[in-house]
């Protein structure tokens, strides 16, 4: 089953991991790392993708003629993706239990940020993008 | 360049797309079909994928023992992520351009608004992560 872990953030908490020392953001990648290194040997690893800044996102819309509209104004309130990671695991719970590592990684000071990690399945059939 | 182009939508979003007529989901998945095609053909598809729906999606965090602890409870606000498309381009216009096409797949006769599709650059590497 295939899952995809979603990391994401407002601005204002993308703001706040730009104070991290750079002690901090060291010790939390090489987390991460040696979690994405684990599932690559245990077989679960299908992919992972770090997304750019938000300010650097933006909202496109065609219009009839086929021409892209671009806007770049987000509300406050809007949970931009940070990054995923996609695994191929046995059950539901083998995700969370990932997601849950995730989560723990440590952030300023070695305190596990405990950010929230949304956990999805794929479409079982992904018939509209085949 | 590689660009990722997410389309999201609120739960009530997803609902009214379980509404769709018979004939308007064909219509749509045969453009979304001959959509991947074309940017397969034309060499920038890097990969695409749907995902589950809302009503299955978990927010896990890790407890004070590192167990995950999950809730399926989210704001009605909250905007679920229903698909991607990651396409390596020339340009960020060029990624515009495919999202516009993408906002522009066929929907119900009432509907009045082209989809918003979120265009965003991915990190070129994966260094920091050691893969």
């Amino acid at each position: 089953m295939k899952y995809i872990l979603l990391m994401s953030s407002t601005k204002t908490g993308v703001s706040g991991y730009h104070q991290w020392s750079q002690s901090d953001r060291d010790a939390h990648m090489q987390t991460l790392g040696g979690i994405a290194k684990e599932l690559v040997d245990s077989g679960e690893f299908v992919a992972t993708q770090g997304l750019t800044e938000p300010k650097e996102a933006k909202m496109v819309r065609g219009e009839k003629n086929g021409v892209p509209v671009t806007d770049g104004i987000f509300p406050e309130s809007k949970e931009f993706l940070l990054g995923y990671w996609i695994v191929d695991v046995a059950t539901p719970e083998r995700a969370f239990a990932i997601a849950g590592r995730i989560s723990a990684a440590p952030g300023p000071g070695g305190i596990p940020t405990n950010m929230p990690i949304e956990v999805r399945q794929f479409a079982e059939r992904p018939a509209a993008t085949n | 360049m590689k660009y990722i182009l997410m389309m999201n939508g609120k739960k009530s979003d997803f609902e009214g797309y379980a509404r769709w007529s018979k004939e308007d989901l064909q219509a749509n998945v045969a453009f979304m079909r001959s959509f991947s095609k074309e940017l397969k053909d034309s060499g920038v598809f890097v990969a695409s994928e749907g995902l589950g729906w809302p009503n299955e999606a978990k927010l896990v965090r890790a407890g004070s023992k590192g167990e995950p602890i999950t809730d399926g409870v989210f704001p009605e606000s909250k905007e679920f992520l229903a698909g991607y498309w990651i396409v390596d381009v020339e340009s960020p216009e060029q990624a515009y351009a495919i999202a516009a096409r993408l906002s522009q797949a066929p929907g119900p006769e009432e509907k009045t608004e082209n989809m918003p599709v979120e265009v965003r650059q991915v990190l070129s590497s994966h260094s920091d992560l050691g893969l």
